[in-house]
């Protein structure tokens, strides 16, 4: 039995330990397989609960909030009230991952032709993985990896029974589907090398993790179930 | 003017906020909108200086709390036969709300209220558990032991106990 509290574990995971009861955290979940598991489902939780809820925090006050605290802005005639909200309306964020995915496509599809495979192309009219993220997706594990170039985050089982893991790489970040023999994107954005005004979309980015919240039944797998879906070709 | 100006800057924060306390999104903008007239009503009782934040979450927080208990109220006085199955909600609109509730909300739906708050300001708001003690008037004891029991019922509802 091991000397760290479900008190202290759950402080570990909220950021809330200083330097040397972190330490000892680190220490005891080294050489304590069920530990470390109870820990990452509580950080699994903590990014899931964030995830589902980020959306909201992203849009722009309605006009019911602005027409409280603007008691200067009068809300004109409908027409414009109406094209000012059409102004105004941000595209979603699923809007928001196909105009990224479109802007990934653009970069690597086109560099694609120029003779270097890209991350990312078309089959069956989809976006799929292909090169070397098809092969991250297809044979790296979350809980072994080290320097790649491309990092998986969490594997998961979607809802229609299929498997689906999030991933980030130099080019491209984002979640893919398995799909027959490849990996569709279900979401796609510039990853951590690509400069812009684009965010990144690492691992704990609200905007990947809502996908996963739209897509996951149930919670992601451990790695030993992750393990037995990949040598089983993720079927 | 600054006062209004720093509260609509909040808007984003108070609706997640909200609506991780609400059983939906509507719920949630209801009862921001009812924090924000709160607040512009007694902004006299907010003192320059200290946090915004905090203060709004108090202030939607107690304004949640009252809601909760005249909701039961209700359930216990017009719908006694369903007493028991839906003890706190209040009938037709409940159930459905409930059949368009992700597994997140129906989990966090679940929790008793003191529990439900602790996570929703701090796993949810990002609070840090002192900040979250104080918005709530609480003992940091109590704070993290809420803390962990919620956080435990919401892995087993959730599927995600190792």
């Amino acid at each position: 039995m091991s000397m760290i509290s479900e008190e202290m574990l759950v402080a570990y995971a909220d950021g809330e330990l200083d330097e040397v009861n972190r330490r000892r955290v680190e220490r005891t979940i080294a050489g304590d397989e069920a530990l470390a598991q109870r820990l990452a489902a509580h950080e699994a939780l903590r990014a899931r609960l964030s995830g589902h809820f980020a959306p909201i925090a992203e849009e722009e006050a309605p006009d019911r909030f602005r027409a409280l605290l603007e008691p200067h802005t009068k809300v004109i005639d409908l027409t414009e009230a109406r094209a000012a909200r059409t102004r105004r309306a941000r595209p979603g964020w699923m809007t928001g991952a196909a105009i990224a995915a479109s802007l990934v496509l653009g970069l690597w599809l086109g560099r694609g032709m120029g003779g270097e495979a890209g991350p990312v192309g078309i089959s069956g009219g989809k976006m799929v993985a292909q090169g070397s993220l098809a092969k991250a997706l297809d044979t790296q594990l979350a809980s072994a990896q080290g320097g790649d170039d491309v990092r998986i985050g969490l594997s998961f089982r979607a809802r229609d029974g299929g498997w689906c893991r999030s991933f980030e790489g130099a080019a491209v970040s984002g979640v893919a589907c398995r799909a027959g023999a490849d990996w569709r994107l279900e979401q796609a954005a510039p990853g951590h090398g690509t400069s812009g005004d684009y965010r990144q979309a690492s691992s704990g980015d609200p905007r990947v993790m809502a996908t996963i919240d739209q897509l996951i039944a149930g919670a992601p797998v451990d790695a030993a179930a992750e393990k037995a879906a990949r040598d089983g070709g993720w079927k | 003017m600054a006062f209004e100006s720093e509260l609509l800057a909040l808007v984003p924060r108070l609706r997640r906020f909200a609506a991780s306390l609400s059983r939906n999104a509507a719920d949630g903008d209801d009862l921001c909108q009812a924090a924000i007239e709160r607040a512009l009503k007694s902004r006299a009782q907010w003192q320059e200086g200290t946090r915004l934040d905090s203060w709004m979450y108090r202030i939607m927080r107690n304004l949640w709390i009252d809601e909760a208990r005249a909701r039961q109220r209700a359930a216990k006085t017009f719908a006694p036969e369903e007493e028991g199955e839906h003890v706190g909600h209040a009938g037709d609109r409940d159930i459905e709300a409930a059949v368009e509730l992700s597994d997140v909300a129906r989990a966090m739906a679940k929790l008793p209220d003191e529990q439900r708050e602790v996570i929703a300001l701090v796993l949810v708001e990002g609070l840090a558990y002192k900040e979250a003690a104080e918005v709530l008037d609480i003992p940091m004891g109590t704070l993290t032991s809420r803390l962990v029991r919620g956080r435990g019922a919401l892995l087993e509802l959730l599927g995600e106990a190792a």
